[in-house]
């Protein structure tokens, strides 16, 4: 079903339309001529939404879902309503329900819409685990190699797997599942970039792991490629690159404080309250003591998506501290001119 | 007076460079101080690699007075993968030889990268050291994306049973894994160069081993050796014998299609023609090199 750049669709569907990722996209896809109307679904309304974007209120982990999705008939619904971090109104204790209870209703939904011509799903790498010997890249096809340990890794395992029985059941259907690694801005609010913008960082002793650093541009722009051109199974959108964490906080000009294990366990359970993290510390702990890497080849040959930071663009974009460069509305488009920050 | 004049100038010439390479050395801190120094994609650190490589060379021309052959049987550019008998008990010193070899004696240098144990990469520092001086951990996924990247990449097949052979089965190569690495040298057209090594397996005897100290550290043992560890850190002086590093005639993959990598007789196969050139390098390395010490 992946068609070429002239393809044109009728309407879109974002659901998680209040969560950042999920307005960043509306605001791309609002100013995308290719794209005829837009509508999106959260259980609260955004703070602002673009002109033109139709807002509805609906949760999905509540069956009502299946019978509104098939009336609004839309031609690509792109899922931004996974969650990594808990929200205000959203503890880390519905996580679970939101991320895989509300994508099993969504995907239910899904399968009763008729004119349906893909899926997009705004996923995570924490698909392929953290662990310290492993392949520094992982392809996409690695999935559940290493134990899944965390929480939240668990929940990414078995909504992967709703999304493959979707996949199975809807053949006509272009099922995309996107694997973002974490991104890193410096007008990004996570609890990953809290925890890189203290004035004294706090890290493992002995430990320095390698991380990608995904910029918010890219993270996106990616987003927004893959809904223009999906394309069927899972892809990776892990920028070009790496660097360890040690030299991200000396760009940064921070200075990182290593612990060791017995204190740094407890701290960045700590931590992890204190920044809003909430059981999320334990994935942050584990991926800043070994790392993890993604190949993008796929979303780079397949996908078509040109990154506009490598990981050191998008580190020294968040060492430099200015709030964002000039906020876009304009994502570099599949095959637009390269911008590459050295 | 002439002898005086020069005398002079002679000092004021050296002291210039005692504050050029004070200077030089201030500004390489400052450098490294606010990140501005480049790694590579697997976290190799080129200038770290440089400013140990001094200690490498101590060792490798001092310590262990390495007698290195064939080192342009390595390919000076393109991808090449090194296959070499694994020995040392405690810490891969014999990586670190073969990549000074060719690093000082090689007339196209280049830093070679090595596939390392598994079980090191959840060791603190020990991991933070391998990966900046380009330790990568073993893995067929990584292996066949260095090779594509055209990188000479070490392995050592034998593993942990060949690192962790008792003192008494010195020199006796290990069965070579699963010939995994014959697999992807096949796929990715990659020629393979055997090397022979020679006084590796004498820095460390390893004479027992402590099950309740290898399940006190999770390690997949834990070597006694006549001074580790009743001399402490002390004990970790590895013992000065003479080595000998022999790089053997490439083998040539690249007439065996891709689709080859999947006929396992024929991997084996392979795989045991190369175990074979190595214990038979590693037979005539000991003739060559004589006693063990001296």
């Amino acid at each position: 079903m992946s068609g070429a750049d002239s393809r044109e669709i009728e309407r879109v569907a974002i659901v998680g339309v209040s969560t950042y990722w999920g307005r960043e996209l509306a605001e791309v896809l609002a100013h995308d001529e290719r794209i005829g109307s837009i509508i999106g679904i959260d259980t609260r309304p955004p703070d602002s939404l673009p002109e033109g974007v139709e807002f509805i209120e609906a949760d999905i982990r509540n069956p009502v879902i299946t019978r509104l999705l098939p009336d609004l008939a839309p031609d690509v619904v792109v899922h931004c309503g996974i969650i990594w971090y808990p929200e205000e109104g959203r503890p880390s204790r519905a996580l679970h329900d939101i991320n895989v209870i509300g994508t099993l209703n969504l995907l239910a939904a899904c399968e009763k819409v008729e004119n349906l011509s893909a899926v997009v799903v705004r996923g995570s790498a924490a698909i392929y685990g953290t662990a310290p010997a492993r392949p520094v890249f992982f392809t996409e096809e690695m999935a559940r190699d290493l134990p899944l340990v965390t929480r939240f890794q668990r929940d990414i395992g078995e909504l992967e797997g709703y999304f493959e029985n979707f996949t199975r059941r809807r053949p006509g259907v272009t099922c995309c599942m996107l694997r973002f690694q974490a991104e890193v801005g410096p007008d990004l609010d996570s609890p990953l970039v809290r925890y890189l913008s203290l004035p004294v960082v706090p890290v493992q002793l002995g430990f320095d792991p390698l991380l990608q650093i995904l910029h918010p541009v890219d993270a996106t722009g990616a987003l927004a490629a893959a809904v223009v051109n999906p394309v069927d199974g899972p892809v990776n959108v892990a920028p070009d690159g790496s660097m360890s964490l040690s030299r991200l906080l000396r760009l940064a000009g921070k200075i990182a404080i290593p612990l060791p294990p017995i204190v740094s366990g407890a701290l960045f359970k700590r931590l992890g309250g204190l920044l809003d993290g909430a059981d999320m510390y334990r994935d942050g702990e584990l991926l800043m003591r070994f790392g993890r890497g993604c190949d993008n080849t796929r979303i780079r040959k397949e996908v078509g998506y040109r990154f506009a930071f490598n990981t050191e663009g998008a580190a020294r974009d968040f060492a430099s501290g200015r709030p964002g460069p000039a906020r876009f509305v304009h994502p570099p488009r599949p095959g637009a001119g390269v911008r590459v920050v050295p | 007076m002439t002898a005086g004049d020069s005398g002079r100038s002679g000092g004021i010439g050296s002291e210039v460079v005692w504050a050029n390479e004070v200077l030089d050395v201030w500004e390489r801190a400052l450098r490294r101080v606010t990140g501005e120094y480049t790694e590579d994609e697997w976290g190799f650190d080129e200038e770290f690699a440089e400013a140990v490589f001094p200690s490498f060379d101590f060792l490798f021309s001092k310590w262990w007075r390495v007698e290195v052959e064939g080192v342009r049987n390595v390919p000076g550019h393109g991808r090449v993968l090194i296959v070499a008998n694994h020995a040392g008990t405690i810490f891969p010193f014999d990586a670190i030889m073969i990549g000074t070899a060719i690093q000082k004696l090689h007339p196209l240098p280049r830093w070679t990268r090595a596939l390392v144990l598994n079980w090191v990469w959840q060791l603190p520092f020990v991991s933070w050291f391998m990966r900046r001086v380009g330790g990568i951990p073993a893995n067929p996924a990584n292996l066949e994306r260095l090779l594509q990247q055209d990188e000479p990449v070490m392995v050592f097949p034998e593993g942990v049973k060949g690192f962790g052979k008792p003192f008494s089965e010195r020199y006796r190569t290990q069965r070579f894994g699963r010939g995994g690495f014959v697999e992807v040298a096949i796929r990715n057209r990659t020629p393979i160069v055997p090397v022979a090594v020679v006084g590796s397996e004498e820095i460390y005897p390893k004479l027992g081993e402590s099950e309740l100290l290898a399940r006190l550290t999770g390690a997949p043992y834990f070597p006694l050796t006549p001074t580790f560890p009743f001399l402490g850190p002390a004990g970790l002086v590895p013992l000065p014998s003479r080595w000998r590093i022999e790089f053997l005639e490439p083998v040539d993959l690249s007439a065996y299609p891709p689709e080859a990598a999947d006929d396992p007789s024929l991997v084996f196969d392979l795989s045991e023609e190369i175990r074979e050139r190595i214990q038979q390098g590693i037979y005539h390395g000991l003739v060559e090199r004589g006693p063990a010490f001296i």
